[in-house]
């Protein structure tokens, strides 16, 4: 950590803290309806074991990472951080700019609670099992996202501790005012959190891949922040110009 | 089986959204990789091109997304 500037590791926890409380926020939709649905405890088994499996996968995957040459590993991280997070900025240009419907948590939840008692009703397994696997699957499917996050802006310099942080600071966030209000979290700014999210990791993406391919780039860490400040206004003045010819055509 | 298989259309998913964006940024990664193989690495040039042109490849999405289908 002592090697790393700030100008690149406040980047890192800020896109690990985001993205992980935008995919906590959705996880714990789900396990509320379970809870709603079945008790407290299918679905708090349900997250435990997914999060274990997590756990697992992260344990598993960090020594591997480190035998991996440095450069591949930022052309490889860099390039699969161009895809992940182009494909959130886009998405949230979208929704910012009316062309997409913006994620409901209400909806989220409501949906799935219809179809925790339709799987019951369908099935002749205990309920407790079918609550417990869906709180499973949820956390799984959304932590997986976390995990790669973690991976991909911390491992290419050392900063995989500092970005589990981040993470981990979501989840705590989130399950403390979750456990207070006892609903949805619907008022979370979803949309603004993965466009911020989807400019950090598009350039940590443009910043890895170049790395990896031997570009030099002037002002070395620093030139992060240009390459975050270029994403930003270009996702901001695309979504602006959507929504304005949307209007237009309307009118 | 199904658990494997939400598994692997979230990974998919993850990375490929829109199968023309992937395409394009891929397509530009070799591109670079390329200019950089022959000419040498150019700080100004490669990493130019790469932000203007993923910077392009955004704006050209989002575009073709917004559009009525």
């Amino acid at each position: 950590m002592h090697a790393v500037s700030w100008g690149v590791a406040s980047p890192a926890i800020a896109a690990a803290f985001a993205a992980s409380l935008v995919e906590v926020v959705e996880a714990f939709t789900i396990v509320l309806a379970v809870s709603t649905f079945r008790g407290w405890r299918p679905a708090a088994l349900g997250t435990f074991v997914a999060l274990c499996v997590l756990g697992l996968l992260v344990v598993a995957i960090g020594p591997l990472l480190e035998l991996i040459p440095l450069k591949a590993l930022q052309l490889t991280i860099g390039v699969l951080l161009l895809l992940f997070g182009m494909g959130w900025l886009r998405k949230a240009i979208l929704r910012s700019a009316g062309a997409l419907p913006l994620h409901d948590e209400v909806a989220a939840y409501a949906a799935e609670t219809e179809q925790l008692s339709e799987e019951a009703k369908r099935k002749h397994t205990s309920l407790n099992w079918i609550a417990g696997l869906a709180a499973f699957k949820a956390v799984l499917l959304e932590g997986l996202e976390v995990v790669f996050i973690v991976i991909a802006v911390g491992a290419g310099r050392g900063l995989l501790w500092p970005a589990a942080g981040g993470a981990f600071a979501a989840c705590i966030a989130v399950l403390a005012i979750g456990a207070v209000i006892h609903q949805p979290l619907s008022k979370v700014p979803e949309n603004t959190l993965k466009f911020g999210v989807g400019v950090m990791l598009s350039a940590f993406g443009v910043f890895w891949t170049g790395e990896g391919l031997g570009v030099e780039w002037p002002g070395a860490d620093l030139s992060l922040l240009v390459l975050v400040a270029a994403f930003l206004a270009t996702g901001v003045a695309t979504a602006t110009l959507l929504r304005r010819s949307a209007a237009e055509a309307a009118s | 089986m199904t658990l494997l298989r939400d598994i692997a259309s979230e990974l998919f998913g993850m990375f490929v959204a829109d199968a023309r964006l992937s395409g394009a940024i891929l397509l530009l990664v070799v591109l670079v990789a390329a200019l950089v193989a022959t000419l040498g690495a150019e700080p100004l040039l490669d990493g130019g091109l790469l932000l203007f042109g993923c910077l392009a490849i955004l704006v050209a999405a989002a575009i073709r997304g917004a559009r009525p289908h």
